[in-house]
């Protein structure tokens, strides 16, 4: 019933020439440099029948090679959107401006068919919603094989001992390459996606909430997993995320979207340990944490309110209506960022972080502005 | 799987005993006298219960339904009223007839159905190729088929002449079986074939259509374009999912066609089954009305067999039990 026949469990030992053909590939792959991805004034706004919505606004960071980058903030507030323009995957009539060089090479504005040559084999993506990621009626390798085979000129049979690896790689049985994805759970769906996503061993890797879908129990091997394969197989990577523990865990850069604009970015350490945006602070009340010893129990604190409309964004900061110290000014015009060493923020009153720290730690600063709100 | 197939035939030789039954009975209960195609009116009664005896139309409706049935069982529609034949002497030659357009007609049909669909299902939403698309499919479904073949004849028989406009080859050509391979049949059996293929075809490109346009829009298309396949190959995985569906309607639908193909029949004049069936029902020809009937009813539970076990190996996810 199957559309394979290639090989079963029983023969899955491939030719000496099959072996000799993977090697071949598996050198060429694996000496694919980590990619350097510059982004540069990034907008995007969707067409929508009210007008443009402007997902994303002047968004400017850099991925070094072999880093990995953690994009938060909320839903809506643009993180996947810049993720999909990167690979080239916005919806028809929707405006992308600014710049993206992959290793010097512009991507934003490609044709399809330069596009075709970019995906997989310099950035690669592992999908949100890994649930529906996969083709119902082919079967998994194939659909691994598939990507490979879109690149290199290489047999099926070497294609199908790629992607053998590539599953042995995210803890998956070979034999399983047979099965459909109806036949997986949804951990192990997320892990095809991952193994689909290294086949070719793209310098950039694109991983979009890869564990959104999954229980905390399979979100934490999948994330230790990826830690894994990042250290083991130094990709560059961004690893976009609402968890901001993930991203402490993860990544060695962070950018903190807030309404489709960077509110803050800079060495994760930093940024979490010193946030100098509001919204940073917010962020990182929301997320529990383990209590520490001898230290009062940190309470969950949630920001009141919601993102603004992008189809009439406000003038001002557009975190002003759920910031607790916004004033007036805040209102009317819009931050410049601000650097502080290699940490920067979008904030007029960068130099009052400290005290802003203070005060967002405490529950009554957000619920006092829940209730005038 | 082998289990499921027995079950299904089982059920099968069920449903087409039952509309056996129902035929059998709407004949013989609907107030005609089947003699009259034959003795002119007046003649004696003696002659009529000659007939009907010799037509097995004499004794209680009961009696006669238990011959049907085993006569049935072994093969044996019994002979034409009318051409004092066998029925599947009667029947085979247009059986034959009919494939000739029906089965060319339905593939063509249904393949450029479904190709085209994937062209405009796939094309720009709202976009020149959709809209006429859309609308040519939706205006000749909505035309009757008659129209189609009156068009035809129209355009490529009276006024171009390219055509001949009826029947199936010009007098003093090949009769039986050799006619079929001559320049004159294929002549002849373009334009109804064509009828066909423009009857059968909007169904199959607006379903397939709307299967690709919601599956463009699913994750799996998205991380098929991510990694940089060709566009045909997209469009490919869009169309092979909306298949699904489409098989489903498909088949059941072929043999309704089959049906619905006496009006071509009728209107380029071509020698098939699906005319001769009209014919006898209004002459009252039983036994050859109750064996076309029988063909399709055969033919319409074969099709939903045989779209389940097509939907199956299509579809992995489906499981026999």
């Amino acid at each position: 019933m199957t559309s394979t026949s290639l090989a079963t469990p029983e023969n899955r030992t491939a030719s000496p020439a099959t072996m000799q053909a993977l090697a071949t590939l598996n050198d060429r792959l694996a000496a694919k440099p980590a990619a350097h991805l510059r982004v540069e004034k990034l907008s995007i706004a969707y067409s929508t029948a009210r007008g443009p919505f402007h997902a994303v606004d002047d968004v400017s960071f850099e991925v070094k090679p072999g880093t990995n980058l953690g994009l938060v903030g909320e839903s809506g507030c643009g993180k996947s959107t810049v993720i999909k323009a990167l690979i080239g995957l916005q919806p028809e009539g929707t405006k992308v401006s600014g710049q993206a060089l992959l290793d010097g090479q512009e991507i934003l504005g490609l044709s399809e068919r330069a596009l075709q040559d970019v995906r997989w084999t310099k950035i690669s993506l592992i999908t949100q919603s890994a649930m529906n990621s996969l083709d119902p009626v082919y079967c998994i390798g194939d659909q691994i094989c598939e990507a490979i085979q879109a690149h290199e000129s290489v047999s099926r049979a070497t294609a199908w001992a790629r992607a053998e690896e590539m599953f042995a790689l995210v803890g998956l049985p070979a034999s399983r390459l047979h099965d459909f994805p109806h036949q997986f759970s949804g951990g192990m769906r997320q892990r095809t996606v991952i193994a689909m996503a290294l086949a070719l061993n793209a310098g950039m890797l694109l991983a979009d909430e890869p564990t959104t879908a999954l229980d905390p129990i399979m979100q934490s091997q999948i994330m230790s997993r990826i830690r894994g394969i990042h250290e083991h197989m130094r990709r560059s990577m961004i690893l976009v995320t609402h968890d901001i523990a993930v991203v402490a865990e993860t990544c060695e850069n962070t950018v903190v979207m807030y309404a489709g604009k960077v509110a803050e970015k800079g060495p994760t350490t930093d940024v979490l340990a010193r946030p100098l945006h509001p919204y940073t602070m917010g962020l990182q009340n929301a997320f529990p944490r383990l209590p520490v010893k001898g230290q009062p129990r940190q309470a969950l604190i949630s920001i009141p309110g919601i993102v603004p409309n992008l189809l009439r964004p406000p003038p001002g900061c557009r975190f002003a209506g759920r910031c607790p110290f916004a004033t007036e000014r805040c209102h009317i015009e819009a931050p410049a960022v601000t650097a502080v060493g290699a940490q920067s923020a979008a904030c007029h009153y960068i130099d009052r972080a400290p005290e802003f720290r203070e005060a967002a730690a405490r529950p009554e600063t957000w619920r006092k502005l829940g209730a005038g709100a | 799987m082998r289990a499921y197939i027995l079950r299904r035939l089982a059920q099968s030789v069920l449903v087409i005993w039952a509309v056996t039954t129902i035929m059998f009975f709407m004949f013989r209960v609907m107030p005609a006298d089947p003699t009259a195609i034959l003795l002119e009116r007046g003649l004696s009664d003696e002659a009529r219960n000659a007939l009907l005896e010799q037509w097995g139309l004499t004794g209680s409706l009961w009696d006669q339904y238990v011959a049907y049935l085993g006569n049935l069982l072994v093969g044996d529609f019994g002979s034409s009223f009318l051409y004092r034949k066998p029925v599947w002497e009667v029947l085979t030659p247009l059986i034959i007839n009919t494939l000739w357009i029906a089965v060319p007609g339905l593939l063509l049909g249904a393949a450029l159905g479904a190709a085209i669909g994937t062209a405009v299902g796939w094309a720009r939403r709202g976009g020149k190729l959709e809209r006429t698309g859309i609308f040519l499919a939706t205006v000749i479904r909505g035309v009757p088929n008659f129209v189609i073949g009156i068009a035809l004849l129209t355009v490529f028989s009276s006024t171009l002449g390219w055509f001949p406009g009826f029947g199936m080859g010009d007098p003093g050509q090949n009769v039986g079986f050799a006619r079929y391979f001559t320049l004159d049949f294929l002549h002849h059996l373009a334009l109804p074939l064509i009828a066909v293929i423009i009857y059968f075809m909007p169904e199959n490109l607006l379903l397939m259509r709307s299967g690709v346009v919601e599956n463009r829009t699913e994750d799996y298309i998205e991380l098929v374009r991510a990694k940089g396949v060709s566009q045909g190959r997209v469009a490919w995985h869009a169309a092979r999912n909306s298949m699904l569906p489409l098989i489903t309607w498909l088949f059941p639908a072929l043999a309704e066609t089959i049906a619905g193909i006496v009006v071509i029949e009728i209107v380029f004049s071509w020698p098939g089954v699906g005319r001769e069936l009209v014919l006898a029902v209004t002459r009252q020809d039983y036994p050859v009305a109750q064996a076309a009937f029988f063909l399709l009813a055969v033919m319409i539970v074969l099709a939903n067999l045989a779209a389940d076990l097509v939907y199956g190996k299509l579809d992995p996810r489906v499981v026999y039990k």
